[in-house]
């Protein structure tokens, strides 16, 4: 992530929670908090309890983070933002906590009168992570309409492109699922299962061909010593662990979009 | 092959929940942000580094980094990184910490380390790799935090012990490893029962004298690599000295080990100038010498083996001090000395009374003044260290003393006087271990030690990354002495100071004829005369150029091959 990068991701962070700009230029920014955004990231609990016990006037902080050293004058003062910075990995943390859960609907302008119908889709934007003692991660966005089964891949990126709003609009109405949410997401776990298992595992392989070498010298090495047998059981356990190939499926977001059916 | 797949249920969970709560919904806004989140910190890849991108502050060298990308992809994360003094081990340690850390590969880590390096490596994890580490303070920190740094001895100890073995740890890094050598000690045994997933063992000298030590390292760390301990001894003697005596070990071992040398680095260092002070005893001083001596006689009964008395001569070299120290522990030590002995003893310590002035601290003064820098001053003995500093103190100098047995919160607040306000550092030879002092360019070796890798160690505080100036090393020997002897075997024939660890150790694992202390005590003790001295101590020198000159024979024929 580049600099200028992280500058934009930040003052879309903060608009989008309500926070609003004291200063703003290229290299900087100073942000005054909201009362939620204050709690959310500036970790001072005692002082938010004590305001309620002793009903004071809240006062959330204003914060100055800076994006280019080289492009700002010396007397401002702020923490430098980078890509590896605590405070940028918190703001990441805090964005992904804050957008779990989404409802939209599609923002369909039919003939006035005209009643729309808009069509229920479960979308689940998943991580899908490769681990042994490396690992890598792949992202899925996978898109399921709650009526006919019909599932796609690539879901977030054909949303992007709809004009989508958080409140029914008017002269739509939505059609209520046949497929439950829930076994919806069974059907996506399911799909993502049969894809992956398809997929090539040779990665797999390599892991467990480097475990059982190292676990063939362990057992070799205690062949001949009594008495270890905790110490051997202990490090068994450390290379299963460290080698054992596993994929784990994560989700980041989704929700319940409510689509035309010429949108998809 | 199947794998298996663990999908996440939670969300689902809390889906339903909102669903039938109609709500709360997040932002259409933060949505999107949190996936442009998302297809920025994901790695499609299992190759390749990831952590030099998170680091701002920091701009690793070409190896270090090379050793990281190592450690993680062809070694499984388990390693000993050895490479020579001040090359920057900590932060390959770091890098490789962080990338597991950003891959998400480790979470829990702990981190042994000398108890005067715990404080440094807490500050150098949170700066300079963003790595929330802790130092261990209070029994409760292993269980609150992820990154804890500790010294191996806290750790060791009850209740640590049993809190430390209940953690999940997915990393385990230990500083100093070297200390390890031994797989009958206490702190062995405790690493050898920790679980360790990844796990990286630093040390500047794998091996210092035999083969059997870099068997207990790797076994620490990947159990079974050489073989089971009966398999490994019966095919490599247990005393063996050298690993490039066998092709098939070197092999092994450097699948688990990682050693640069200074020149491999390709960066320019800074110089070091050796400069021999040749001193002369006074009067009083002499004859002080001259009478340790009388201890030699075997028939008085006095505690006369050959160390006590080279201890006894090598302190008259520094300090009259410490002649006196020694004496008096002797004397208590026997509960009925016999009055021949405590006799010797008056007369030696009459003699230590007769001394008036040091020689070497009178030369030391006059140096430091000259220098009108910062200076580090070493000695081996403590009661040298404390005259030192009384001297210094008379004549005006500022100095601050460091030892080994100071807790980390002194040895910290000793370094930081140092460099901001006193001139000179004397620091006892347990104290030249862990504190990197590279703002300083000026060393007296107010005495020798003969373990050449103290040496070494000595030097490393200063010669290290971050010198910015070539480094100046006084070499203190008083003429016609031991020290004086042993200064132009060691230092001066082999050149040791301008040499780093790294030959050295080839060559010292070359020598396949004894320690070189015993050596040295053989040839300053039991010599009856000068002659047979000088002759035995000719004969020794040879066999150390032999094998240095097979050292470099060797990575001749290496590089013919290449």
């Amino acid at each position: 992530m580049q600099q200028q990068e992280i500058h934009n991701f930040l003052l879309k962070y903060f608009e989008a929670n309500k926070c609003e700009l004291v200063q703003s230029q290229s290299g900087y920014m100073t942000v005054q908090l909201t009362e939620e955004m204050d709690k959310e990231l500036m970790n001072r609990p005692f002082y938010w309890h004590y305001l309620e016990k002793t009903g004071g006037v809240p006062n959330p902080m204003q914060l100055t983070l800076i994006t280019n050293q080289q492009q700002i004058n010396g007397d401002i003062k702020g923490e430098n933002i980078h890509f590896g910075s605590p405070r940028l990995h918190q703001i990441f943390a805090s964005t992904k906590k804050l957008a779990g859960y989404i409802r939209l609907y599609e923002d369909y302008q039919g003939a006035p009168g005209k009643q729309t119908p808009l069509l229920p889709w479960l979308c689940i934007n998943a991580k899908i992570s490769y681990q042994c003692d490396r690992k890598r991660d792949i992202y899925q966005s996978i898109g399921l309409q709650l009526i006919n089964g019909r599932m796609v891949t690539d879901f977030h990126d054909r949303m992007l492109k709809l004009p989508l709003t958080p409140k029914i609009p008017d002269y739509a109405f939505t059609l209520s699922p046949l497929i439950m949410p829930k076994s919806g997401v069974t059907r996506i776990e399911n799909m993502l299962r049969t894809k992956i298992s398809e997929e090539d595992h040779t990665w797999a392989t390599e892991a467990r061909e480097r475990w059982k070498k190292d676990l063939d010298l362990l057992n070799h090495f205690y062949k001949d010593v009594e008495n270890e047998l905790e110490s051997y059981e202990n490090e068994k356990q450390a290379l299963k662990e460290q080698f054992e190939p596993k994929i784990d499926i994560s989700i980041i977001n989704g929700g319940l979009f409510y689509l035309t059916d010429n949108a998809m | 092959m199947t794998v298996q797949i663990n999908f996440d249920t939670s969300w689902q969970d809390e889906l339903l929940n909102r669903i039938s709560n109609d709500g709360p919904w997040g932002s259409w806004d933060l949505y999107k942000l949190a996936l442009e989140v998302e297809s920025h910190t994901i790695i499609p890849e299992f190759e390749g580094l990831q952590a030099p991108k998170h680091l701002s502050d920091l701009t690793p060298l070409p190896h270090q980094l090379e050793v990281a990308k190592q450690v993680v992809e062809n070694m499984n994360g388990k390693a000993i990184l050895a490479d020579e003094v001040g090359l920057g081990k900590t932060i390959e340690a770091g890098l490789v910490l962080k990338e597991y850390m950003i891959r998400g590969l480790v979470k829990k880590a702990l981190i042994l380390v000398p108890a005067s390096l715990v404080s440094q490596w807490e500050m150098e994890l949170n700066s300079k790799f963003f790595i929330p580490a802790v130092a261990q303070k209070k029994s409760y920190v292993w269980e609150r935090f992820d990154v804890v740094v500790s010294s191996i001895d806290t750790a060791k100890r009850n209740p640590h012990r049993d809190i430390i073995y209940e953690q999940n740890y997915d990393m385990v890094i230990i500083d100093e490893a070297h200390k390890l050598k031994n797989s009958k000690t206490k702190n062995y045994e405790f690493v050898q029962s920790l679980k360790k997933k990844f796990c990286l063992l630093l040390t500047a000298t794998p091996i210092q004298n035999k083969v059997s030590e870099i068997f207990n390292l790797v076994s620490l760390l990947k159990p079974g690599h050489l073989g089971s301990e009966s398999a490994f001894f019966e095919k490599y003697k247990k005393d063996a000295r050298s690993l490039n005596d066998n092709e098939h070990l070197r092999e092994l071992v450097n699948k688990v080990m990682i050693r640069n040398r200074r020149e491999d680095t390709g960066i320019e260092w800074t110089k070091r100038h050796v400069e021999t002070i040749p001193i002369t005893f006074t009067k009083e001083e002499q004859e002080l010498y001259n009478s340790i001596h009388i201890l030699r006689d075997q028939s008085s009964g006095g505690p006369s083996s050959p160390f006590s008395l080279m201890t006894l001569q090598r302190e008259a070299c520094s300090s009259r001090e410490a002649v006196y120290y020694t004496l008096k522990n002797m004397l208590q030590r026997q509960q009925t000395p016999s009055a021949e002995f405590e006799q010797k003893i008056a007369s030696i310590i009459k003699k230590v009374e007769a001394v008036t002035t040091n020689s070497k601290a009178v030369k030391a003064l006059e140096l430091i003044k000259k220098i009108d820098d910062k200076v580090i001053i070493f000695t081996e003995y403590r009661a040298s260290q404390l005259y030192l500093q009384w001297y210094l103190q008379q004549n005006g100098i500022t100095s601050v003393p460091f030892r080994g047995g100071f807790k980390r919160g002194k040895k910290d607040w000793m370094k930081e006087l140092f460099e901001k306000k006193a001139q000179v550092l004397i620091a006892t030879e347990a104290g030249g271990e862990g504190i990197n002092l590279q703002f300083c360019n000026h060393i007296i070796n107010f005495d020798l030690p003969w373990n050449p890798m103290r040496l070494e160690q000595r030097i490393g505080r200063i010669h290290r990354l971050g010198q910015k100036k070539d480094v100046m090393i006084y070499n203190f020997a008083i003429k016609d002495t031991v020290e004086d002897h042993v200064l132009k075997l060691l230092y001066e024939k082999i050149n040791l100071f301008e040499k780093v660890i790294g030959d050295l150790d080839d060559i010292l694992t070359k020598l396949d004829f004894g320690k070189v202390e015993d050596h040295l005590m053989d040839i300053l003790n039991q010599s009856s005369s000068e002659g047979e001295m000088k002759i035995k101590m000719e004969n020794f020198t040879s066999m150390i150029q032999f094998a240095e000159e097979m050292t470099e024979g060797d990575s001749h024929a290496a590089t013919g091959n290449t």
